[in-house]
């Protein structure tokens, strides 16, 4: 019997350091997850159409089309996919479009507690 | 020069406490210690005069995040520390299982986040109280004197910005920093139009 296909992530952050600490915290609690890493939106949209994650986490302020536009085609072309805004930008304006466009919303700096809460969520649904 | 009344400098020092209290609070987050921040002090100057003060402060070179911000008003928001102690800052961030090989070679653009994080902790408190979004460049990193990294060899050194300035401390690992807002005289004419509409809210 072959073994159940491993849970993916998908991190997407211009920022080095940012991944690297999200793809720690993540294999932290669950250590046979599959990380992959995105550098813009672009890249992610890109990528989406060889994985299938069952986690998005998107950073906003990023080269490119940047993370709000990103989420907003991700979420159109995948209803169902939980994606997470994962930013400093911590405006009104910001929770609000992350609101609009159907994805939820951790503020960085990215630590354990906030990505393990993410985590807990995502497993009770 | 525009000037600012005793009211609208409480409630201007007053709104970018509370931005400070937030970017303290990311900060500590980080580097997992407490930082003690001051209150900001609002100084009206050229950018060159801007920068020999600072340069009386910190005469070591200085590792500079700068974020461009526009929007509810248009400022330059830095984020300094001495150049020296920008690794100490990187290895609180991502701990000890990181080799120095690899710290050195993300220093750049870990100091760059970390300012990222900070400067949006101030600055989106700011835009929450104002009620209007302030779209933020992405953050440049620059090593360099105080005149570099505040913009005093430009062309418009001379002409007077104000300077919010505030110091902070992460005291158990003696790293003292500073972040600082420049705006030019349209800005701070919008930004007096926004505490203005802050203080009619209040009454």
């Amino acid at each position: 019997m072959s073994a159940p296909p491993k849970n993916t992530v998908l991190i997407v952050d211009d920022s080095r350091v940012s991944r690297m600490m999200s793809r720690q915290f993540i294999l932290n609690k669950f250590p046979d997850w599959d990380i992959v890493e995105a550098l813009t939106g672009e890249d992610a949209i890109e990528k989406m159409d060889s994985i299938s994650p069952v986690l998005v986490l998107m950073d906003v302020n990023m080269p490119g089309m940047g993370g709000i536009a990103a989420a907003e085609i991700l979420r159109q072309r995948f209803p169902s996919l939980k994606i997470s805004l994962q930013t400093a930008n911590i405006q009104d304006a910001t929770r609000n479009k992350a609101a609009a466009i159907g994805v939820g919303f951790i503020e960085k700096p990215i630590n354990q507690v906030r990505i393990h809460k993410l985590l807990e969520e995502l497993e009770a649904t | 020069m525009l000037e600012l009344t005793e009211l609208q400098h409480d409630a201007l020092v007053e709104i970018f406490n509370m931005g400070v209290g937030n970017a303290a609070s990311a900060m500590s987050s980080i580097v997992n210690e407490e930082v003690t921040m001051s209150v900001p002090t609002i100084t009206f100057q050229s950018r060159a005069e801007a920068a020999s003060i600072l340069g009386n402060k910190e005469s070591r070179r200085i590792c500079g995040i700068s974020q461009h911000y526009q929007g509810a008003f248009n400022t330059d928001a830095i984020l300094m520390f001495p150049e020296e102690k920008s690794l100490e800052i990187v290895r609180l961030m991502v701990g000890d299982s990181v080799s120095m090989e690899e710290l050195t070679e993300m220093e750049q653009e870990a100091m760059s986040e970390i300012g990222n994080i900070i400067l949006n902790a101030c600055v989106g408190i700011l835009a929450n109280i104002f009620n209007h979004e302030l779209e933020g460049s992405l953050p440049s990193y620059l090593v360099g004197s105080s005149s570099e990294i505040l913009g005093a060899e430009e062309k418009n050194s001379q002409d007077t910005v104000l300077m919010l300035h505030i110091d902070f401390a992460l005291e158990s690992h003696q790293i003292h920093g500073y972040v600082a807002f420049l705006l030019d005289m349209t800005a701070m004419q919008d930004l007096q139009q926004h505490i203005d509409q802050y203080l009619s809210g209040l009454t």
